[in-house]
């Protein structure tokens, strides 16, 4: 068990975003973390990564319990809609993120060949489109060295082509001993690319497991994940 | 050496405020604003030197301090107070305002380390916006005319720790405001509240005159004056570290509310403490060439045999001039040199034009030991001459020293406007269009 979760709770004034939410995370899998916009999805991912302070509920990573601060020690979270650094280029982006995780030389520029943001290297961040953005965002978050990547919307922005690359790119990470956590609000791509999935509606955790065990959850012997989910929510 | 996660962490501040319209905007403004606060010091320094054969002043009168350098200088107190903020919070708010924030506080690195490289770089900026007023000295030397450095220095690190408060505010109220706009109107709101306070302050006593003493305009002024305080540069430290002590405490957006209004309350306790013991020194230089703000040597060991304390009651209202020249010629030095002076100003309006019927206007009183004396005198020697009288102490022998000789220059200020209102504005657009066209 690589991360455990339990019960972590969150709310903004009267309005609970998440409740009593609890999970665990396996070691070297990619586990995706599904349900409509306003699930909670992303005030869980900052509750997980201590960008938010949660309410209640507590995290324990490897077996020990872990204090929002020292949450950036252990894993990355990687948001979705943000534009950092809009004036500087993408190449500086990447060989800051190169530099400051003290990664290898020259691992920043195979990541922007594998997400094919090479001719994008003089382009300012603030000039990119939204699928452009996203590759160079995931390349800064790849770039992280942490065992556990939180990753929101991965696939947001990225046409078809681009998405089912970056899948086969993420898929071949736990395999280099990283797991990952994806936040993923449509159905087909978070089937497609996940070994398990937790099923968040309303802020309540309503599933956890692979789809056979989803199924069984839901009390169906066929259907998809779309059935799967409308099942359980 | 710093570590390299630091460096990494500069590198980024400093394209970042390469990158900033506001930082370019206040370079291209500091040489024509430089420029003018020269130009015109120079042309009156020349008239009152006797230029064209005009009248001059007496020679001791004209000092560089204040004939060119604190004019000259002054622009940067505008910049610092309408122009610097908006660089400040730009570093801040910008990052705020992208998302940029959610990476950087998971950065391998603390938010401490992440501030001190936003501090380092503001002030390497701040020292860049420099050049116009140092090519000013360079052109004042050029003309002939004459620099004491003890004053060029004290003057400089005045306007460094000017930039340094003006930065902690500005970046204090990023961290904690919604967004840059919010973040403008508190650090403006806080300049406004000091002059307001420094106005309120002036002729008046307690707690109130020892607080604006440490407003920005208030504390620079004493290095204007070639004055350098230990109180004052304490004062100004811990208020700029507070500043950013405060915007690490709030850019922590995993730490509950009441976690951060305790932090911002440690903050404030800590630089009062700081501030409350820098206060109780009384060590001070002065570095003025003209010793503006000393009494005579000798006068001066006169009076270090007073140990008791010294209470003055100054009938004289706060727009009177001769209550500026008490204060200059003879609170200030007395302030430096006994253990304690205390001042009550006992005038109850601001220009003393309605107290005419008060029979009392215009008296200085001196209490020293239960002993009284009145003068209604604003001259040194002749207050002195009460004092010892009062303290029972004899009065020093007339001593030889040498006067302040002055330095007069009746020279126009030449190539000064090619230089700051056509040189180095062109200057600063083409190096802003090469950063914009050269960046990776």
């Amino acid at each position: 068990m690589l991360l455990k979760v339990k019960g972590i709770s969150k709310h903004f004034g009267a309005n609970a975003v998440l409740r009593a939410a609890s999970f665990s995370v396996h070691e070297g899998e990619v586990l995706g973390l599904i349900g409509p916009n306003g699930a909670g999805k992303t005030t869980l991912f900052e509750c997980l990564a201590g960008l938010i302070p949660t309410d209640a509920g507590e995290v324990e990573f490897q077996g020990y319990a872990l204090a929002p601060a020292g949450r950036k020690a252990a894993l990355f979270y990687l948001p979705d809609a943000v534009r950092p650094w809009a004036g500087q280029s993408v190449g500086w982006a990447l060989g800051f993120f190169e530099g400051l995780y003290a990664r290898p030389k020259g691992e920043a520029l195979a990541l922007a060949g594998t997400l094919k943001l090479e001719g994008l290297m003089k382009a300012r961040l603030g000039s990119l489109s939204k699928g452009e953005l996203k590759r160079t965002l995931l390349a800064l978050g790849l770039l992280t060295p942490y065992p556990l990547l939180l990753l929101d919307e991965p696939f947001d922005g990225l046409d078809l082509r681009q998405a089912r690359e970056v899948m086969a790119l993420l898929r071949s990470y736990p395999a280099k001993g990283r797991t990952l956590f994806l936040s993923i609000h449509q159905l087909t791509d978070a089937a497609r690319v996940c070994d398990r999935l937790v099923l968040l509606s309303q802020g309540r955790v309503v599933g956890e497991g692979t789809l056979a065990e989803l199924q069984a959850q839901a009390g169906l012997t066929a259907g998809g994940l779309e059935e799967v989910f409308l099942a359980l929510t | 050496m710093p570590s390299p996660k630091f460096r990494w962490l500069l590198a980024k501040e400093l394209r970042e405020l390469l990158a900033s319209r506001a930082y370019w905007l206040l370079l291209l403004l500091i040489g024509p604003l430089v420029g003018h606060g020269f130009i015109t010091a120079v042309d009156l320094y020349a008239e009152a030197s006797g230029i064209g054969g005009g009248p001059a002043a007496l020679p001791q009168g004209l000092s560089p301090l204040e004939g060119m350098l604190v004019p000259t200088f002054g622009a940067y107190d505008l910049a610092v107070t309408l122009l610097f903020p908006f660089v400040a919070i730009r570093l801040i708010a910008a990052e705020k305002e992208s998302g940029a924030l959610k990476l950087l506080l998971q950065f391998p690195a603390s938010l401490g380390l992440m501030l001190a490289a936003k501090g380092v770089v503001l002030m390497l900026g701040w020292l860049l916006a420099w050049l116009p007023g140092l090519l000013a000295v360079l052109l004042w030397q050029a003309y002939g005319g004459h620099l004491s450095g003890p004053e060029v220095f004290n003057l400089l690190l005045g306007h460094l720790l000017r930039m340094m408060l003006s930065g902690g505010v500005a970046v204090a109220a990023a961290a904690i405001a919604e967004g840059a706009a919010s973040a403008a109107i508190v650090t403006l709101g806080f300049t406004l509240g000091t002059w307001a306070l420094d106005f309120i302050a002036t002729g008046r006593g307690g707690w109130l005159a020892a607080l604006a003493a440490y407003t920005p305009t208030a504390a620079l002024r004493f290095f204007e004056q070639g004055l350098l305080r230990l109180t004052t540069v304490v004062a100004l430290l811990a208020l700029a570290v507070a500043g950013f002590a405060l915007a690490a405490v709030w850019l922590h957006t995993g730490r509950r509310l009441r976690t951060r209004l305790l932090g911002s309350l440690a903050v404030v306790i800590a630089a009062a403490a700081t501030i409350g013991l820098g206060s109780l020194s009384r060590a001070s230089w002065d570095v003025s060439e003209s010793r503006r703000n000393s009494f005579p040597r000798a006068d001066e060991a006169a009076l270090r045999q007073i140990r008791e304390p010294l209470r003055i009651t100054i009938f004289l209202a706060a727009e009177d001039p001769r209550l500026m020249d008490f204060e200059r010629s003879i609170l200030n030095q007395l302030r430096r040199i006994l253990p304690r002076v205390e001042v009550d100003y006992a005038a109850q309006s601001r220009t003393g034009l309605f107290e005419g019927a008060e029979e009392r206007y215009g008296e200085i009183w001196y209490e020293l030991g239960g002993r009284r004396v009145m003068s209604r005198s604003t001259t040194a020697p002749i207050v002195l001459e009460q004092l010892y009288q009062l303290a029972g102490v004899s009065p020093p022998a007339p001593a030889d020293e040498p006067a302040f000789p002055g330095y007069p220059l009746a020279k126009h200020p030449t190539y000064a406007n090619w230089i700051f209102y056509g040189l180095w504005p062109s200057a600063v657009i083409f190096v802003w269009w090469l950063t914009r066209h050269r960046r990776r």
